[in-house]
């Protein structure tokens, strides 16, 4: 029936189902964000562009992730830039 | 002891005052000494949807800035006996609102009811924040809708970290309430399921109340929907009620109403 239904309404069929999608990417991302200090944002910029004066990196080279920890908070930098030849 | 529950939503529109209403009232029908605390400074309703706008002299401002005794703002129900409600400032400054106010009126009130029923504004300034703060349990009221659900994760958030049992190392057990649901839609995948909300949000889920044209009705003659026991609406509400006061009830109205060929013709919602 369910199916019967979607095959005439192909508009509807299933936006339940992007809603839910679409939550849970977002509810985790808001859960990260919860957890990190205020400042991140302003280190993460600070830290790329001190890293862009010193490397011939682009942005997209720099990766820095938080992780929350039980008893200590961790910053995760991983900068890729070419090496000279 | 007295239990504090608040009832919170963080988007507006939700259904926490309506909930607020009925849930305080099921209580009381219950046998139980229940207060309702209407939080929503400067824009109250409670009073409204409880039917006792008229009666409103003081309020939980002048009981914190000592203008009123708590006794003098406290409005009695004249349909249920044990009931009571305490109405907002429709006219002051929400900073009148604050923190050692609520613990003395909040403590006071304890000592003389069974529950305290605290109905949190939406969003999440301090009027919200501080509804939550004292709470001993909370009915988060979510429609299955992707903002009203994003904005519920948002406050259990909040009730894990910014209340007195958070600063004291528990967190606040929460439950679900999903209102306005429409069981046809969630059969033809255009609404979420209260399965989905409840997974999303994980928490347990304490009722689901079908979308239903009683609830208007109820608060337009400023009766509490609960009251209406022909309502689909009405009866969830005391189904939820008798599960928070820990019965063990099977959900109803979650799954669409076999209508017969006429009634599908010519409609027959209530």
């Amino acid at each position: 029936m369910k199916r019967l239904r979607s095959l005439f309404q192909r508009d509807n069929a299933a936006s339940a189902d992007v809603a839910r999608e679409r939550l849970m990417v977002m509810i985790s991302q808001d859960r990260l964000q919860r957890n990190q200090p205020d400042f991140l944002p302003r280190l993460q910029k600070e830290l790329i562009e001190v890293i862009l004066r010193y490397t011939k990196s682009s942005q997209e080279d720099i990766q820095i992730s938080y992780h929350s920890l039980p008893q200590q908070a961790q910053l995760e930098l991983n900068v890729t830039w070419p090496s000279r030849s | 002891m007295a239990k504090v529950v608040v009832v919170t939503s963080g988007k507006g529109g939700v259904g926490k005052t309506t909930s607020c209403a009925s849930i305080g009232t099921a209580l009381a029908l219950q046998g139980f000494r229940t207060v309702l605390i209407d939080f929503d400074v400067g824009l109250r309703n409670l009073d409204l949807v409880m039917g006792c706008e008229r009666r409103v002299v003081y309020d939980l401002i002048n009981v914190i800035s000592g203008e009123a005794k708590l006794s003098q703002a406290l409005i009695k129900d004249k349909r249920v006996d044990g009931l009571f409600m305490l109405p907002a400032s429709q006219t002051r400054d929400k900073d009148a609102l604050t923190q050692d106010g609520v613990e003395k009126v909040i403590e006071e009130l304890k000592a003389d009811f069974d529950y305290v029923i605290c109905d949190s504004p939406a969003g999440i300034e301090r009027g919200a924040m501080l509804a939550m703060y004292f709470a001993d349990e909370a009915i988060v009221v979510s429609n299955p809708e992707v903002s009203s659900v994003r904005d519920s994760d948002r406050v259990i958030g909040l009730l894990d970290s910014k209340t007195r049992m958070a600063e004291n190392g528990q967190s606040v057990p929460a439950r679900l309430l999903v209102t306005r649901y429409d069981p046809e839609r969630v059969e033809l995948s255009e609404m979420m399921s209260v399965k989905d909300v409840a997974e999303i949000l994980a928490i347990p889920v304490l009722g689901v109340i079908p979308e239903s044209e009683s609830v208007l009705k109820a608060s337009n003659q400023g009766v509490p929907v609960v009251h209406d026991q022909q309502a689909d609406a009405g009866i969830a509400y005391l189904d939820a009620v008798a599960r928070f006061l820990g019965e063990d009830r099977p959900m109803r109205f979650i799954t669409p109403e076999r209508k017969g060929f006429l009634s599908r013709m010519f409609g027959g919602r209530r």
